[in-house]
């Protein structure tokens, strides 16, 4: 389903120039739960920025059911953001002036066409409940994000990652920011997602999270050092 | 629909968006009050132009005057019926007024008229004092001073023919609030005691006797005076006044020959009987002109037929002859046809007129009441336009100011754009997300402040009042140098719909930079933004 190829990623630090990703190539097939390991600075989140087209690899490309992302058009490359791509950051991200259910919802706003938004907002709301009710908070979704405790800011984080159904769910850490009970609540909820079908690929640096996922790969110093695949994951298939 | 829906929900949930409604607010509201003030300054120049003059006036500019003028007065009757409604001649000349066994003299500018054929050609009559209160009582011809007598329930009883003028006046009025404030003695009300007594000297009598009201003193041709010249300015706008109706006035005057020479010796005096006071509206008028009859003041300033060493006779001279157009007649069609009657009754005069009459004639224009007016019209118009132009200029401050405003916005929003941009907002949306918050500021302070500057504009003199009233130093309108005695208080609906549009317009322009430099944040930058 997705395919990286030779992704080369550099930033500049002052005059210097620091080479955060050399040469990764990897794969993720659909309904996999695939965890990016490795340590901080490793090139990890920059490797999920480039699945994601968030940002623009200086060599190589990355394909997706078959079709180079880079080589979109602006337009298009907003729209897979939009509609193939779901994201979850460890810091949540979501928008302060909103309430839970207009955070959800937010992502069918942008991809909806203002005329065509009139005809399809009560569609899109019962969307974005049904979301909430699968992450637990159909009790909250009046509330704001800063009346919500760390975990519950991450389900409704994970709602509007899911909320156009997209292919493939990009995780950046989800669970870096939150004690280990929580944490572990939404990797479960995160499995849950994949059991029932969702292709994940999840950065994290914590070893025992990795354990969750079907296959793991390990970025040491902007390369793939390891892919070591767990029992049941679709690519051992 | 993300862009609205978000520019809504920021602009009533950042303190910081009220910051750029309040300037544009101000800046609107600001710009509204000069246009209106200054707008309403130019229509009232313009109304009050209209109310002095006739549609079409013939004017010489010079004070020797023009000879002819009856002439052609029915030369028009008999050509242009159809066009011409009413002539009516008038002098000008200057003079020195002066109260009798008072210090008080003036400078003033003396105008002839035929009372009643004035007031059919422009609005004078509307603004005299006692000819509102006391209806067909004011006239220019000889009169005797009027005297009111008490009566044995101690009220004020005026001559008879006042006394029911008056009585007229009352019937007429629809206002019962004016009717009804003073009820001591009807005529009371007119005259705003306790000014009353000075007003129409009261014999100290009771149950008149002998004494009663009545008419005392010389025959005396009478005179209006402008208000500003006799009497006191209050602070709500009315007058004290302190002469009574029909005390003597004395009037110096120095005749011009035809020739432009001053031929009185000594000057000529004029005792007159102050009969009303005019209120044009405009202060340097108000302040100068006084009024008496055109044939009285034609007679003493030699402008009527002389006798000449051969036996001939000179002809009759006026200044201006004000000429009233039939209704329906367009103001520069009449002047075409009244001017062209002019070319064509000067030729019809043939050799009659004399060499210096020749030259008095050629010197007449015939012009409209925008023409005589126009170079104060023009000055006032090009004051509007710098004023509005200059306090445009003060708005760019407040368009500068909503793009720091937004810039800041901007900057504290960055992490937001790159949440928007993650979830597949494109560059363009987020820059109009930026713009749409712009306008919707921009709307909210066009409709605030076009309320604030309507209702201040509105209540204009009373703010002036309260603030007189605290502090005399802040009456900033002076009709001594404004010429008008009221701010005026008109919006116009169109200047309020530009004003606003325009600050719509300069609040989206300064929303543009920042809103393009949110459209090209970087995602990733954003979203590491700290």
């Amino acid at each position: 389903m997705l395919r990286a190829h030779n992704l080369y990623k550099s930033y500049a630090m002052g005059r210097a120039s620091v080479d955060v990703l050399s040469g990764v190539s990897l794969s993720a097939k659909a309904g996999e739960f695939l965890v990016i390991l490795g340590s901080s600075g490793s090139g990890k989140s920059t490797l999920l920025h480039l699945l994601g087209a968030l940002d623009i690899p200086d060599r190589g490309d990355v394909e997706f059911h078959g079709k180079s992302v880079f080589q979109r058009t602006k337009k298009s490359r907003e729209d897979y953001r939009n509609r193939e791509v779901g994201f979850v950051f460890q810091f949540y991200h979501l928008l302060p002036e909103l309430t839970v259910l207009e955070n959800v919802i937010i992502p069918r706003l942008i991809g909806t066409p203002t005329f065509k938004w009139l005809s399809h907002r009560r569609e899109a709301k019962k969307a974005a409940h049904a979301m909430l009710d699968r992450v637990g908070l159909s009790h909250r979704v009046k509330h704001r994000p800063n009346e919500l405790s760390g975990g519950e800011r991450q389900r409704v984080a994970i709602a509007r990652a899911l909320i156009n159904e997209p292919t493939l769910l990009l995780a950046d850490e989800p669970t870096g920011n939150l004690d280990e009970k929580i944490g572990a609540e939404i990797l479960e909820l995160l499995t849950e997602f994949n059991t029932a079908g969702q292709t994940i690929i999840m950065v994290t640096h914590d070893v025992r999270v990795a354990v969750r996922a079907h296959r793991q790969v390990r970025l040491t110093g902007g390369k793939i050092e390891k892919v070591a695949a767990t029992k049941g994951s679709p690519a051992l298939a | 629909m993300y862009k609205w829906f978000l520019a809504w929900r920021y602009l009533h949930t950042k303190l910081i968006a009220f910051f750029g409604i309040a300037s544009v607010t101000l800046c609107v509201a600001m710009v509204l009050v000069v246009m209106s003030v200054m707008g309403g300054f130019l229509d009232t120049i313009r109304e009050r132009s209209r109310g002095l003059h006739s549609e079409i006036v013939l004017d010489t500019g010079t004070l020797q005057g023009f000879p002819y003028y009856e002439e052609f007065q029915q030369y028009l009757q008999d050509n242009h019926k159809d066009v011409v409604s009413v002539t009516t001649p008038v002098i000008y000349t200057y003079g020195i007024f002066r109260v009798p066994a008072t210090t008080y003299t003036r400078p003033s500018r003396v105008v002839g008229m035929r009372l009643n054929e004035y007031a059919q050609v422009n609005d004078f009559k509307q603004g005299l004092h006692y000819e509102h209160y006391f209806p067909g009582t004011t006239r220019l011809g000889p009169q005797r001073m009027p005297i009111g007598g008490i009566d044995d329930k101690q009220r004020l009883v005026l001559p008879a023919d006042l006394e029911a003028a008056n009585a007229r006046w009352r019937e007429s009025e629809t206002d019962a609030e004016k009717k009804s404030e003073y009820t001591a003695h009807p005529y009371e009300m007119a005259m705003y005691p306790p000014y009353v007594t000075t007003q129409y000297p009261a014999n100290r009598v009771y149950a008149f006797g002998d004494e009663g009201p009545g008419y005392v003193g010389p025959e005396n041709s009478g005179v209006i005076i402008g208000c500003d010249l006799l009497n006191d300015r209050r602070n709500d706008g009315d007058f004290d006044r302190h002469l009574a109706r029909g005390a003597d006035i004395a009037l110096t005057l120095m005749p011009i020959s035809p020739a432009g020479n001053v031929t009185g010796e000594p000057p000529v005096r004029l005792p007159l009987r102050y009969v009303d006071d005019s209120r044009t509206g405009i202060f340097e008028i108000d302040d100068l002109c006084i009024y008496v009859d055109l044939d009285m003041l034609q007679h003493k300033l030699a402008m009527d037929p002389q006798t000449l060493a051969d036996g001939g006779m000179t002809k009759a001279r006026v200044n201006q002859l004000l000429i009233s157009l039939r209704s329906g007649t367009d103001l520069e069609t009449g002047k075409a046809i009244v001017a062209a009657a002019w070319e064509k009754f000067q030729e019809s005069l043939g050799d009659q007129p004399s060499m210096t009459d020749m030259q008095l004639l050629s010197g007449v224009d015939v012009m409209t009441w925008e023409d005589l007016q126009r170079p104060f019209i023009q000055a006032v118009e090009k004051e509007k336009v710098l004023v509005t132009i200059l306090f445009s200029l003060i708005s760019l401050v407040a368009m500068a100011l909503v793009g720091c405003v937004f810039y800041m916005i901007v900057e504290k929003k960055t992490r937001d754009i790159g949440i928007l941009k993650a979830i597949g907002a494109s560059a363009r949306g987020v820059a109009g997300l930026f713009v749409a918050y712009a306008l919707a500021v921009g709307i909210c302070g066009a409709v605030l402040g076009t309320t604030l500057g309507v209702v201040f504009v509105w209540n204009i003199n009373d703010i002036q009042a309260f603030l007189a009233a605290l502090n005399p130093q802040l009456r900033v309108w002076s009709p001594e140098v404004y010429s008008f005695d009221k701010i005026p208080e008109i919006v116009n609906t169109w200047d309020a719909l530009g004003v606003g549009v325009v600050a719509v317009l300069a609040s989206v322009a300064g929303s543009i930079i920042p809103a393009t430099i949110a459209g090209l944040i970087w995602p990733v930058k954003a979203l590491r933004y700290e």
